[in-house]
């Protein structure tokens, strides 16, 4: 992969320093000069040479040294390691094992860097010399074949280079990719007295910095491509325009531009011919527009940088008036091995259309950032997964954005798309310049493309109407979508605009600007309408709109700063107030929400997120645990009345709401018992039957009925409610249909064979449960978990859960995975099964598929493909099928399912597509005016805190409803304030504030928070019983804080919220 | 300041595309660009002083009023955006007191924004002077801006 070596005599070793702009900014000049100290004292200098070259790419692992030939790479280099790496390596021959390169898969360490991942699926054309030589040695840059590919082309006609450029399929590098050769060709035609070539090194595009790494690491190579082009073209002048914030590219090409001067490499009669070529530097001042040809031209004549209108193009009338020919810096450094090697070699590289390869600037939310060089057609999953290590933290792929501001995203169901020019273009991105910024879910798309048009809305050069008031207008509407202060209408006039501003502006930087606003809308509409129409931002990131990510992000809006500073000022009873204002299950949600707070929580950023589950917890069981005294019911204060069906988490949350609302609430539940999926299926050593009942008590106790044993069915329908005088229904009745897989052999009855959720219901209820010795569950969700961990409880030997994905795509929480690994489950990914054994009503085994990963589907997930072959036989005693659990909102193919039958049929109730009814997402009410739904029974299997978020949804929208406001739902942030008023004994009542901004921002607050918070305190880890003990039964396994520990851990709260 | 002008110029040509290298080392001499030096460049590039201040205007990097002794540049460009580059705007203007485009009263600070260093890798990022100091968080801040030499 590298070029050939260049050793001085008597040298069997090179050491070279990277000292490009990257690794500079972290001290490498010291290293290098630490490292000619070392060298002189440890007398190697006779047999070892020392070099600082450019950037090979590896910027995220920088400061970096390398020794050649044997290609040891150490990374993350201070210079207080030089000693020791001269010590020990070149002295002793030991390489120093702590700093080379970890290998994150296996947490080996990789000596040699031509085994490095990021490294292996390169192939380095354009960077072939950066990194190995040193930039400011020409006899460098001469023994690797520099100058080659010019006294080729000097023995060469015109027209025969022209060709030749032709042959490769070069296209240009710079963004729009046309054909170079092509270009060539049109400025060759023009006739003139003095023609020019430009090296286009303006580089604007934030986020694209290969351009910077060639002229710092390769400069000849530029050079060296431009000589070529001015032969070919028949010009003898030529510029390099490098944009002034690159101090180092400027310098290094001027040092580059006098070496070959020197050697008469420039100036006149270049190697013996008749062909004269100089080469000035000129510098920009900084305007992105000044990348764009005309403007640039402009810039070197002395103007503004303006653009013109083209016709005339520059190859027929540019700088000066005179025919022009303007290359990016990567399309002339592929020109001299194009000439050495010939085109067709760099037409066996890359796609149809596309040849040759492209440098990308991987940036943003990505494991190892910097510049990787490979092929076209490279697929962007290769790119971001394999060399880029994937999203850091765990977090999603959300969308890469490629070529900058010009440019537009490619969405997780893209993943696959190979890179070139033509498949990018369809998707409606652009191959750029080639920086390719990488985002996760805690990117909003909405921001991003404000963010783009701010960066472009400065830039405009103000010549033409569309872009200098388009962008304007188009940054103001996008301005007023993240406040919260847009409509529907809006969005409609951005996209017009858009398309406006597209199709009218007079140049480059005007007719692109609109490409991030049209592609974010594009595949993430869903998004803008959030923002729009229920004023939420899904990524957390939108100021105006979020008070904290955390409050944010829950899906009932939980308070919880204000709950976590409760915490910590020991206040636990207020805490639980503060949460029963969105959801009045503390103690349940303390032990099985899955927390998407935590996900959010900024704290994480800098150590570990508070640990917010753990912390609702402690508050909820010291509540039960102190106050004996249940409260009084809250008071009627409204005529009508309402019924629930369904006292499951969301029917019983929608009361609870409606009752603190004035209105008398009835719940029907078909079941002795309430709870739902709750208090049924979920084991007791996650939640103890006692919690639930608990909480249920104290709902009644706040006033809710409910009815037990009272199903709504033939015999009493949603209608004869009406007749009851109920005014409103609302059905929760949740989804605990079972599906089946739908294989062969699936037949009923069979001995040893169970669905997972009848079977915790057996098992919760006590009843008996034969469980065999050797387990397999089918399925990766929470019931598939629960199933496999209660085996291990009843007696099973061994227990084996059978995943057709793998463990990124079971959507249960790390925790719950990492306990029933710690049980001893033990899981097989990749595996489906694809028919029953039995034999006379005796369960045989399982004939079972391995899988593997395919293209990603609409969602982004990657679809398990069979492999053919690959079939095998699991025998098993009991065969314990789990039917995976889907995100809300997806068509579930397999999973539980709301069983609608108890509903009328000649009440004509609209039906979503996938069967279950179709309500308005922000009333919750069906095609029936009084009628609402919510929860699992609508969405399909989800949490318990979505659940709960839609039971209040629901409560303020019959709230409404039977107030006749027809306003819709609004659930925004609010800051919660703990009001103490001394009624009976100590009532605590909570406050809530409609948000406000500044002026409640208290500024001694937040430094004190500060000061307490930033002590980078790490995160109290929850404690268990140790695994042994755990499958001996069923009780809780997480071990309660205590309150000090509490209270420490409430601390680490950031109190984002006190930043709005 | 006559004569330091008049070095600058005999390094150039007096002609309108020398106008911009021109701007740029008087601005690196005297670190903005006085009126007077703006007309004495237009007379040697024999062009009107309205040009010169057309083009000088129109470049974000030329500056019209007299500097900090440090110029601190915060990164603004897509990868360090995406990294938390507005937190780091935001803690170096309430540290320094200034918003981008002003200068501290001590005259210490100079503080502007940047659209991209090209140090992405390392984002955020941000220049002290010409030096560039990536992987930035707040908590850096006061380190870098301690460490200015002028």
């Amino acid at each position: 992969m590298e070029p050939a070596i260049r050793l001085g005599p008597e040298k069997a070793r090179q050491v070279l320093v990277c000292r490009g702009t990257g690794c500079e900014s972290q001290k490498a000049n010291l290293i290098f000069l630490n490292l000619q100290k070392e060298m002189d004292r440890a007398d190697l200098g006779g047999t070892v040479e020392v070099k600082f070259t450019g950037c090979h790419g590896f910027c995220q692992q920088g400061p970096t040294v390398m020794i050649m030939p044997a290609g040891t790479f150490y990374c993350n280099v201070s210079p207080d390691d030089i000693a020791e790496i001269v010590r020990e390596d070149l002295q002793k021959g030991e390489p120093v094992e702590r700093l080379l390169f970890m290998d994150p898969k296996t947490n080996d360490r990789v000596l040699n860097y031509r085994d490095i991942n990021y490294f292996v699926p390169q192939r380095r054309i354009v960077l072939r010399n950066c990194g190995f030589i040193n930039p400011e040695d020409i006899d460098d840059y001469l023994a690797v074949g520099g100058y080659d590919g010019i006294k080729k082309a000097l023995n060469m006609t015109q027209q025969e280079v022209i060709d030749e450029i032709k042959l490769s399929g070069l296209r240009g590098r710079g963004g729009a990719g046309f054909p170079t050769g092509m270009k060539w060709e049109f400025c060759n035609r023009s006739v003139a007295d003095r023609k020019y070539i430009i090296c286009n090194a303006d580089e604007g595009d934030p986020g694209a910095f290969m351009d910077r790494a060639v002229l710092e690491g390769d400069p000849h190579s530029v050079l060296e491509g431009m000589m070529v082009a001015g032969y070919a073209i028949g010009a003898a002048n030529a510029y390099v325009y490098v944009r002034a914030e690159y101090p180092m590219a400027y310098e290094r090409t001027l040092t580059a531009i006098g070496q070959a001067r020197e050697r008469g490499f420039l100036d006149k009669n270049i190697f013996g011919s008749n062909f004269n070529f100089d080469i000035k530097v000129k510098l920009g001042a900084g305007a992105f527009v000044c990348g764009e040809e005309t403007a640039l031209m402009a810039s070197i004549e002395g103007k503004r940088g303006m653009p013109n209108p083209k016709p005339p193009f520059p190859a027929v009338k540019g700088l000066f008036g005179k025919p022009t020919n303007i290359n990016n810096v990567e399309t002339l450094a592929n020109i001299p091995v194009i000439m050495t090697k010939g085109g067709e070699w760099f037409a066996s590289v890359g796609t149809e259309k596309s040849k040759g390869t492209k440098v990308f600037a991987l940036a943003g939310k990505i494991s190892y950032s910097g510049l990787v060089e490979i092929p076209m057609g490279t697929p962007l999953r290769e790119i971001i997964e394999n060399i880029g290590g994937g999203i850091p933290n765990k977090r999603k792929f959300k969308a890469a954005q490629t070529g900058g501001p010009s440019g537009g995203c490619i969405p997780a169901a893209h993943f696959d798309v190979p890179m070139d020019y033509e498949n990018l273009t369809q998707l409606g991105a652009i191959m750029g310049s080639g920086g390719l910024i990488v985002t996760d879910e805690n990117t909003c798309m909405v921001d991003m493309a404000k963010y783009f048009l701010t960066f472009t809305q400065k830039e405009s050069c103000g010549k033409c109407i569309p872009c200098r008031l388009g962008t304007k207008k188009m940054l103001e509407i996008l301005t007023d979508i993240t406040t919260g202060k847009a409509t529907m209408e809006d969005l409609d006039q951005l996209v017009e605009l858009a398309e406006d501003v597209k199709d009218s502006s007079l140049c480059g930087l005007g007719q692109t600007c609109p490409n991030p606003v049209i592609s974010t809308i594009k595949y993430f509409r869903d998004e803008y309408v959030a923002h729009i129409e229920e004023k939420r931002c899904p990524a957390a990131v939108c100021g105006s709109l979020v008070m904290s990510p955390c409050q944010h992000t829950c899906p009932a809006g939980i308070d919880v700063p204000t709950y976590l500073a409760c915490i910590a000022e020991g206040k636990y009873v207020e805490a639980v107030e503060v949460i029963r204002e969105r959801n009045p299950f503390p103690a349940i949600c303390g032990r099985v929400c899955h927390h998407p707070c935590e996900g959010k929580c900024r704290r994480g950023e800098l150590d570990a997120p508070v640990s917010i589950r753990f912390l609702k917890r402690f508050a909820a069981d010291w509540w039960f645990k102190h106050i004996d005294e249940l409260p009084e019911p809250f008071p009627v204060t409204k005529e009508q009345k309402v019924a629930v069906v369904g006292a499951g988490p969301c029917g019983l949350t929608c009361a609870y709401f409606l009752r603190k609302m004035g209105y008398r609430v009835t719940v029907f539940e078909a079941l002795p018992v309430g709870g739902g999926v709750m208090a049924l299926a979920l084991p007791d050593f996650r939640l103890p039957r006692d919690v639930v009942e608990r909480e249920i008590r104290y709902i009644e106790a706040r006033g809710v009925e409910i009815r037990y044993n009272s199903p709504i069915d033939v015999n009493r329908t949603v209608e004869d409610l009406r007749k009851e005088g109920y005014e409103a229904v609302f059905i929760g009745a949740g989804a605990a249909k079972i599906q089946r897989i739908g294989i062969p052999g699936e037949i009923d009855g069979l001995q040893g064979f169970c669905y997972g959720l009848s079977f915790l219901e057996d098992a919760k209820a006590g009843r008996e449960v034969w469980v065999g010795k050797r387990v397999v569950v089918i399925g990766g969700g929470n019931t598939a978990m629960d199933s496999a961990r209660t085996c291990l409880r009843l007696g099973a030997a061994e227990v084996n859960v059978y995943y057709r994905r793998t463990r990124q795509e079971m959507p249960v929480t790390d925790l719950e995975y990492e306990e029933a690994v710690d049980e001893g489950v033990k899981f097989h990914f990749l595996v489906s099964p694809t028919r029953i054994v039995s034999d006379n009503s005796t369960l045989k085994g399982l004939e079972c598929i391995h899988m593997r990963l395919g293209t990603a589907d609409e969602t982004g997930r990657r679809r398990p493909v069979p492999i053919g072959g690959s079939e095998f036989f699991a025998p098993a005693d009991v065969v314990d099928i789990h039917l995976r659990s889907t995100e809300a909102m997806v068509i579930p193919a397999v999973g539980q399912a709301p069983d609608l039958s108890f509903l009328p049929p000649d009440m004509k109730l609209e039906l979503a597509r996938w069967g279950a009814l179709k309500v308005n997402w922000n009333t919750l009410c069906t095609n029936i005016p009084w009628l609402f739904a919510g929860g699992d029974f609508v969405t399909g299997p989800a949490t318990v805190i979505q659940a709960v978020a839609a039971g209040r949804r629901g409560a303020i929208a019959i709230d409404k409803y039977l107030r006749k406001d027809p306003s819709r739902v609004e659930i925004p942030d609010e800051r919660l304030e703990v009001v103490y008023k001394v009624t009976k004994g100590e009532t605590i009542t909570v406050q809530s504030m409609v948000q406000k901004r500044s002026h409640l921002f208290d500024p001694s607050q937040k430094a004190m928070v500060e000061e307490e918070g930033m002590g980078l305190k790490p995160r109290a880890s929850i404690l268990t019983l140790p695994p042994e003990q755990r499958i001996q039964g069923f009780d809780e396994i997480e071990i309660s804080y205590s309150e000090r520990q509490a209270r420490d851990e409430a601390r680490r709260c950031l109190r984002c919220d006190l930043e709005r | 300041m006559e004569d330091k002008l008049q070095e600058i110029f005999s390094c150039h040509h007096g002609s309108r595309d020398a106008l911009i290298p021109i701007l740029q080392d008087i601005q690196g001499e005297f670190g903005y660009l006085s009126p007077e030096s703006m007309e004495a460049a237009a007379k040697y590039c024999r062009i009107s002083p309205v040009e010169v201040h057309g083009v000088a205007t129109f470049y974000a990097q030329f500056k019209f009023h007299p500097v900090g002794r440090n110029t601190i540049t915060v990164c603004q460009g897509t990868a360090c955006h995406v990294m938390g580059g507005a937190r780091i705007l935001e803690e170096v203007v309430k540290q320094l007191g200034v918003k981008p485009g002003q200068t501290t009263s001590d005259r210490r600070f100079t503080l502007e924004t940047v659209a991209c260093t090209g140090a992405c890798a390392l984002a955020p990022s941000m220049f002290i002077n010409k030096e560039t100091r990536g992987r930035m968080n707040p908590g850096k801040i006061v380190e870098v801006l301690n460490g200015a030499c002028n």
